[in-house]
């Protein structure tokens, strides 16, 4: 290079000075060409590997589409048992079974309370809460355990001024801990 | 200029010091003003009520709030971040570039006024800024939020800044550029560049506007900008700042001029390709995340030789950092300069963004990087500046050093707690149940999970701020025991210095630039040819890059020689930088931007709003919800369990802005629509904890007591229209009664559920149902509750025609319209709910 001088130890110092700075004309260090050289020949590859061969099967909607299709397989097999496995008197039966009310208690403080109240009477305070009352006898779409099954699995008819379907966080077993409490709560006639 | 020559004449020169010197102490007036709000809206993340609420506790309930808007964290998280970039490092940057340039060019400044209307041009812009937003003004996109005004002032003010800057390059006594410059040069072109395009907007109103993309378009051209932002505001002219003040302080050769070449045109010409990497997993293309992931990857080596040539300047000179706060500080952010930008090709990667993305690692990754390498960078120009400035000496040592020691604990703190806040809620949110099928954790315990490292970032924070405000003492005691001057020298001056000499010809027309050129020219296609060809373009490209070696091998000589002659001509080197850094963003924008929409909108279509669902709109982005909440779920499997089916391209191809967000410090909101009622929204948003009791977001009373502006609704709507939005046609009187009307259908909805009003002290209470209807009708929540209510719908459309059945299909790069083959059916055109409305053919 045009610029340089040589020195003693083998560096170059360059001629040119800039209010006093000078410059070194160092090597490029081994380690850092070779990053970058990694990663230019690794874009390349994996570019090719991408666009050009058959390589890669599945695009990401192929690929989320697969695997929630598993999943929401596994799901309706798993909720097809147990509506086979339930009725109106085995969730009767099981609101009087202090496991499953217990646990029923549990998830219903965590998710449903902030509409229904704590005590199931949809008020906080005196003020009303979004949720219908669940401690009286008047049931909107229907009283016997397995409509109420299915109101809470699958939410309210009319979204817009009803309760959200609960299938996707909560599972068939324990949807009917949450009835079986509710149950257990009930005025007794 | 080393050699004496007889020849030259000597002349004096007296600095302008004035100018740096006002811009230092702008920035760090700023700086404190943009800390102080990043503190509070820290400390918000952990109590809400710090919004204002907290003064009804001070004051022992004699002021009653329930929070003040303008203290809101959605109206201060943009303050804070335009604050911090803008005003503390956009002065600093300032500051450090008309000190040193004049320098560089051992002349004074062009001119004196462009000089001071940039100083108050840009304070002015700071001032407006800091109004505008705290009330709401704002265009909803991250680090462009400011209203179109102000934009304008931004632009002229940066033409003053380029032509100031560049003149003073033209009458320049050095034969030759310094590294310091090259970067200087970046930053201009490329942030007037990033600056315009993403602001193309068409006002609606003095204060309000629509930006000219919508959906996936805007989407990438924001990122495009927001990331480039960070490369080219944060990152350059910090850099250019280092090449100058590092050896300067340590009073040693920088390390290596050839790595200052290579890394400079590798960084300039590869960041600027790396912007869709903030939108891996969404719904964009997918060749465009791959290209983000992979450029983000080779941005790895160029970003650290910055690093190298900083810390290796100090070879011979390590015994100072004992003594010398400067380069304690310079040490310490070129450190983090090197772990951020280790960090974010690692955050690049598409598996580990699925984690890491949306949560607050992200915004440590940031934070390390403004803290760090900015904070510590403009400490330790400022502490090395101001005895200069003032000719006396730094006021206390002792203190710079526990400014240093309370900064570094500060950051560590910062950093390491949203590391892990960042993980621990990524793994919480993606945590199933055995089978698999279900989450397991709520949104809300996730955000409670992390309430302790959160309180330790924003005591980080804290830190950080006592140690600058230790900064403002420090430099206010130094500038009182010296006297402001601006310094004078003797130079040289030789009429027959030979630079800017070089002919166009000599320029363009020799090896490194034609295969540079014909490398990139195949390479660009071969990502856009069909199979076959691409492969061809390749093979060419690779021959390119042999031949180019090869070339460089046996001509080395000759090629440094061009390198040396172009850095002694300012203009020629300009050109070459314009060209590097706008390839990158060409080749990723305008395959997209000329895509018709209706190519680009997948299977689904989002439908039109209704005039009050966009009035709801305007309010939610003029609150700042797009801080805190996301409208985008990825192709990812907790993603879509949590929040229902992936979002497509055509959901959100008429949002003008798009809300994709990127951080979810609440849950995405994309499919929020039709899942809760309208009376659930309506509590929510005056109080939400009194659903959610651990809920951190803050209550937004004033929305039900101020008013939608529907008459502003015509002509935002007209603007949509232009924006090929198809709204249907409506006179203005259809518009607002429209409005109206489905206002009135939701608020008689609440009123049925008795809701309470909380009316404004000194309004008239409604008494009755017919009253309150009314009352609510007319009020801003009612057009939230109709936008929430909006978000997800869509109508199917048939996925378009696919050519080419082999694999790859779907995920080739996107071809313009013109090449491709016609749509077999135009999508089916929005159905309208409303019966008054008639639909019309866009």
């Amino acid at each position: 290079m045009s610029q340089k001088n040589k020195t003693d130890n083998e560096v170059t110092i360059r001629e040119h000075v800039f209010d006093g700075i000078q410059e070194y004309d160092q090597k490029l260090p081994n380690w850092w060409l070779f990053t970058l050289y990694i990663t230019m020949v690794w874009f390349v590859i994996a570019w090719f590997i991408y666009y050009q061969t058959t390589l890669p099967t599945l695009t990401d909607h192929e690929r989320i589409d697969a695997n929630i299709a598993v999943i929401e397989e596994k799901k309706k097999a798993e909720l097809e048992t147990m509506l086979a496995s339930l009725s109106n008197e085995s969730l009767k039966e099981m609101s009087t079974d202090a496991t499953h009310t217990g646990a029923g208690k549990a998830i219903f403080e965590t998710k449903c309370a902030a509409c229904h109240g704590l005590d199931l009477s949809a008020k906080l305070g005196g003020i009303q809460l979004p949720g219908l009352p669940l401690n009286d006898t008047e049931w909107k779409y229907g009283g016997k355990p397995l409509e109420i099954m299915n109101i809470v699995t699958n939410g309210s008819p009319d979204i817009t001024k009803g309760m959200i379907a609960w299938k996707t966080q909560l599972s068939p077993s324990e949807i009917a801990q949450v009835v079986s409490y509710i149950l257990s709560k009930q005025p007794q006639t | 200029m080393t050699s004496d020559s007889p020849t030259r004449n000597k002349v004096t020169i007296t600095f302008d010091d004035k100018t740096p010197r006002w811009f230092m102490i702008a920035s760090i007036g700023w700086g404190v003003v943009a800390m102080l709000v990043g503190v509070l809206i820290a400390f918000q993340l952990n109590f809400w009520q710090v919004n204002g609420k907290i003064f009804e506790y001070l004051t022992f309930g004699w002021f009653r709030s329930e929070g003040i808007e303008f203290l809101t964290f959605g109206r201060l998280r943009p303050l804070h971040t335009n604050a911090a970039i803008f005003a503390f490092v956009g002065n600093m940057m300032f500051a450090g570039v008309y000190y040193s340039t004049q320098r560089l060019c051992n002349t004074r400044t062009f001119s004196d006024l462009l000089s001071k209307i940039h100083f108050w041009g840009w304070q002015l812009i700071i001032v407006f800024a800091a109004v505008s937003l705290p009330a709401g003004l704002t265009r909803g996109k991250e680090y462009a939020e400011l209203i179109w005004p102000i934009n304008l002032m931004v632009v002229v003010i940066w033409v003053v800044f380029a032509l100031n800057f560049f003149l003073t390059l033209k009458i320049r006594r050095e034969r030759s550029l310094y590294v310091a410059l090259w970067f200087y040069i970046a930053t201009i072109i490329t942030v007037a560049m990033l600056y315009i395009v993403n602001h193309l907007q068409i006002p609606s109103s003095l204060v309000h506007s629509y930006p000219v993309f919508g959906g996936v378009q805007d989407a990438l051209v924001q990122w495009w900008y927001g990331h480039n932002a960070v490369a080219f505001f944060l990152t350059t002219p910090i850099l250019g700042i280092m090449y100058y003040f590092m050896p300067k302080a340590a009073n040693r050769p920088v390390y290596s001029y050839r790595l200052s070449i290579v890394h400079f045109w590798s960084l300039v010409f590869i960041y600027i390709w790396a912007g869709p990497h903030h939108l891996l997993n969404t719904a964009l293309p997918q060749w465009l995340q791959i290209l983000g992931m992979f450029f983000s990857l080779m941005l790895w080596a160029p970003s650290w030789g910055g690093m190298i040539n900083g810390l290796l300047t100090l070879r011979g000179a390590w015994d100072k950092l004992r003594t010398d706060p400067v380069i304690k500080f310079f040490v310490v952010a070129v450190t983090f300069y090197g772990m951020s930008t280790f960090e974010g090709p690692l955050l690049s990667i598409r598996s580990v963004s699925a984690l890491a993305h949306y949560t607050d690692w992200i915004v440590g990754h940031v934070h390390s990087g403004t803290l760090g390498w900015n904070g510590f960078m403009a400490a330790g120009m400022f502490y090395w500046l101001a005895p200069r400035f003032w000719r006396t000496k730094l006021w206390s040592v002792n203190l710079a050093n526990f400014h240093f020691w309370i900064g570094t604990i500060g950051i560590l703190l910062y950093v390491a707690s949203l590391w892990f806040a960042g993980i621990i809620q990524g793994l919480m949110l993606n945590e199933t149940d055995p089978t698999g099928t279900r989450l397991v954790n709520e949104f809300v315990q996730t955000v409670d999970k992390i309430q302790l490292l959160m309180l330790t970032r924003a005591i980080g924070g804290t830190l950080y701020l006592v140690g600058f405000v230790l900064l403002v003492i420090n430099i206010w005691k130094t500038a009182k025991s010296g006297k402001a001057v601006d310094e004078t020298r003797e130079v040289f001056e030789d009429p027959a210095v030979a630079k800017d000499r070089m002919a166009w010809g000599a320029v363009f027309r020799n090896d490194p630039i034609a295969l540079t050129f014909w490398g990139l020219f195949f390479g660009i296609l071969w990502f856009f040819l069909p199979p076959g060809a691409s492969h061809m373009a390749l093979l060419v490209t690779l021959g390119f890059a042999a031949y180019a070696t090869y070339r460089f091998k046996k001509d080395t000589a000759t090629w440094a020689k061009w390198y040396d002659d172009i850095s002694e001509n300012y203009l020629p080197f300009t050109v070459l930088v314009v060209i590097a850094v706008v390839i990158g963003g060409a080749v990723q924008i305008i395959p997209v931007v000329t895509v018709n929409r209706a190519m680009n909108v997948e299977d689904r279509l989002q439908k039109v709003y209704t005039p009050l669902e966009l009035a709801g709109r305007d309010v939610y982005i003029s609150e700042g919800c797009y801080n805190c909440h996301s409208q985008m779920i990825r192709t990812l499997v907790p993603d879509v369990l949590r929040y229902g089916d992936y979002s497509r391209l055509g959901e959100s191809i008429y949002d003008h802005p798009f809300q994709w967000g990127s951080k979810r410090t609440g849950p995405d909101l994309a499919r929020e629509g039709g899942v809760r009622s309208d009376s659930w929204h309506y509590l929510h948003l005056l109080n939400p904890r009194d659903l959610n009791p651990q809920s951190r977001m803050p209550n937004y009373p004033w929305l039900a007591q101020r008013k939608t502006d529907f008459g502003a609704l015509p002509g935002k709507i007209a603007v949509q229209q232009r924006l090929g939005v198809p709204f249907p046609i409506m006179t203005p009187e259809e518009i607002e009664q429209h409005a109206r009307q489905q206002a009135q259908e939701i608020a008689g909805r609440l009123v049925a559920e008795k809701v309470k009003i909380p009316v404004k002290k000194g309004d008239k209470e409604p008494t009755n149902e017919v009253e309150a209807r009314d009352y609510l009708a007319g009020t801003k929540i009612v057009a939230v509750i109709a936008y929430l209510q909006k978000l997800g719908a869509f109508d199917v459309v048939a996925p378009p025609e696919n050519p080419e059945p082999t694999k790859p299909r779907t995920i080739m790069p996107g071809i313009p319209d013109k090449l491709r083959p016609a749509p077999k059916a135009e999508p089916v055109k929005p159905a309208d709910p409303a019966p008054t409305v008639t639909t019309a053919q866009n």
